[in-house]
């Protein structure tokens, strides 16, 4: 056997084995959610489960906070980076820095100073809206990182000043111009705030909200069984964000502008 | 009244004057060419023109109207960059249109102009064309078009052709000069590239550190530079260290030889002075009896039709001579040779510049 060969083979062994290494607890939880007790497998889990109101309450709970997250998340950001990249390049390390600081604070402090300092209007401190303010800050490394790498590969400069000469404002800019340039930063983006306010338990748990990740905790303390099969779901729906993240990015073009 | 008048304008960045007291004026329908090495201010004063840069001092009048603090969008002023600026998510079509549908013109009357610009630059069969579909010169022929087509007051051009290869380069740039004398707008053309400024414009001006060296059609720039950055910058130029010896009659020293030039008359006596000959004004001939320069050809640069002999003057620099080809090959390396010129020929510059 050739040395490229045996290479070869011993990095289809790895893969398998990191493969097996993922794949044996999805498919054992997989497994268990469909037992029925004793030698009964069936579906009874997931049939108690689609019946029982909470599941989707709180699923569509879950899913209206991340697509406030990620408006909330483009308002803020898609103008603050374009102006980073566009006027003040000199402050990105200051933006990488905000940027990361998610991973830095424990979400536990982040909750806690966040009751402490916020007060504001019933309609979004006494209900759950007020979990958007903590999961755009969650989402904000990610969001950030799509849409800085998306308007650098863009020339900028040269587009807002060609925009300009004829005749537009910033609004025409920003919509006609930079933000159909940036569909596939923006889809990303989206979709990976979507998997993180899908998962976010902390905030909503000691807030006392009910949403998706919350349920499934619940619904662990009180049937293992269709604990396990709510967990394949949210599983489910994660990985189809992470394939919208890589189709969207797939076969992208280089354009925008000309570096 | 000029068309365009900038008067006095200064521009510094961080304490580097980059523009200083800067005035020209442009008549309508005129083609001027900003030209100078990088650094030189070219694209300040042509982004200050636009808009995107406001001067330090000076103002902007476009046709008597004060523009200096008018936003660049309100300006309607076209402009091709340097950088390929098509909006990459338009079609070719769409691009053009763009300037159209932000004034808010009739759809039918944005397409039919659209349509006509696309044409004008020869690309009706690719107007649905993305950007990343076209090449480099389709993609600067659309940003023309896109300029063109909200028909503006002037047309800026910031180096368009720098980021062609050369074949296209000459065919735009033909283009372009071709365009603007159909549609008349008056327009500025910034570039580096003598060749180009010279080729295509009614006025070049020539600038240096800020400033402008010389302002001219460009036969007078090239045949007549006014200082020795001009004459050095446009052009290819023997440049020859010179001693005038008799103002009246037009004779310089240069090299221990007496030679004629008719623009050392009215000079004093003994001023140095630059002696400028350009390569296609050098004669070569066999080495005589009367006392003239000689050299030996040194160098030759084969260009196609005409040929450059290097012509080393035995201890005291060197000149180009340019030539057809079919006489240059009768001159082998090593040979010597006379030197000679027509006494209007050279170029005669004091050593304070003028």
């Amino acid at each position: 056997m050739s040395a490229g060969r045996e290479k070869a083979v011993g990095s289809k062994i790895g893969l398998g084995l990191i493969g097996l290494y993922f794949a044996v607890p999805l498919l054992a939880t997989g497994a268990f959610s469909f037992w029925e007790g004793g030698s009964h497998y069936g579906p009874r889990a997931y049939i108690a489960l689609v019946h029982q109101k909470q599941l989707w309450s709180s699923l569509g709970l879950s899913l209206r906070l991340a697509v406030e997250t990620i408006l909330v998340g483009f308002v803020i950001l898609v103008p603050a980076t374009f102006w980073m990249n566009l006027r003040v390049r000199g402050m990105r390390p200051v933006f990488d820095l905000i940027s990361v600081l998610p991973f830095v604070v424990p979400p536990i402090a982040l909750v806690a100073g966040m009751t402490a300092l916020y007060t504001g209007p019933a309609w979004l401190v006494g209900t759950s809206n007020y979990l958007v303010i903590p999961y755009v800050i969650l989402a904000l490394p990610y969001t950030y990182r799509a849409l800085d790498v998306g308007m650098r590969a863009l020339d900028l400069r040269t587009l807002t000043e060609a925009s300009q000469s004829l005749g537009a404002g910033w609004g025409t800019l920003i919509f006609r111009v930079v933000v159909p340039n940036l569909t596939t930063a923006l889809i990303g983006a989206a979709l990976l705030t979507i998997a993180i306010a899908m998962g976010e338990f902390t905030f909503a748990n000691i807030l006392l909200f009910n949403t998706f990740a919350v349920y499934i905790n619940y619904v662990g303390q009180t049937s293992a069984t269709e604990a396990a099969a709510l967990t394949l779901l949210s599983f489910l729906i994660t990985w189809l964000a992470m394939l919208g993240v890589l189709l969207t990015g797939r076969g992208q073009v280089q354009i925008g502008g000309a570096r | 009244m000029a068309y365009l008048q900038l008067d006095s304008v200064a521009k510094q960045y961080g304490g580097k004057m980059v523009l200083r007291d800067v005035s020209l004026a442009l008549r309508a329908g005129e083609f001027v060419s900003l030209l100078g090495p990088s650094g030189c201010g070219k694209t300040t004063l042509l982004r200050i023109v636009a808009g995107f840069e406001s001067p330090d001092a000076g103002t902007v009048l476009l046709e008597g109207k004060d523009i200096t603090a008018l936003a660049a969008a309100k300006r309607q002023m076209g402009m091709v960059f340097q950088a390929y600026s098509l909006f990459p998510n338009m079609t070719a079509a769409e691009n053009v249109r763009f300037g159209l549908r932000v004034r808010r013109q009739d759809g039918q009357a944005q397409q039919k102009r659209a349509a006509e610009l696309l044409d004008l630059v020869g690309l009706a069969e690719h107007a649905q064309k993305y950007p990343h579909q076209l090449s480099g010169g389709q993609q600067q022929r659309v940003a023309l078009a896109r300029a063109l087509a909200i028909r503006p007051a002037l047309l800026l051009l910031d180096e368009p052709l720098s980021a062609l290869d050369a074949k296209v380069r000459v065919q735009l740039r033909d283009e372009i000069r071709r365009i603007q004398q159909e549609t008349g707008v008056t327009t500025i053309f910034v570039t580096h590239d003598q060749e180009e400024a010279l080729s295509i414009s009614d006025r070049v001006v020539v600038m240096q550190q800020g400033v402008l060296s010389q302002v001219g059609d460009p036969a007078a720039i090239y045949g007549e530079p006014e200082n020795i950055f001009v004459a050095r910058f446009v052009g290819a130029v023997a440049e020859l260290p010179g001693r005038v010896v008799d103002g009246g009659a037009g004779v310089v020293e240069v090299f221990g030889t007496n030679v004629r030039a008719s623009r050392a008359r009215g000079l004093a006596a003994g001023t140095k002075v630059h002696f400028l000959l350009r390569p296609e004004s050098v004669r070569l001939s066999q080495p005589g009896a009367d006392g003239g320069l000689t050299g030996v050809v040194a160098g030759r640069t084969f260009f196609g039709a005409l040929t450059s002999l290097r012509i080393d003057l035995p201890g005291r620099g060197s000149l180009t001579a340019a030539m057809p080809s079919a006489e240059a090959n009768g001159l082998a390396l090593g040979t010597s040779v006379a030197v000679s010129w027509d006494e209007d020929a050279p170029r005669v510059l004091t050593e304070q510049g003028g």
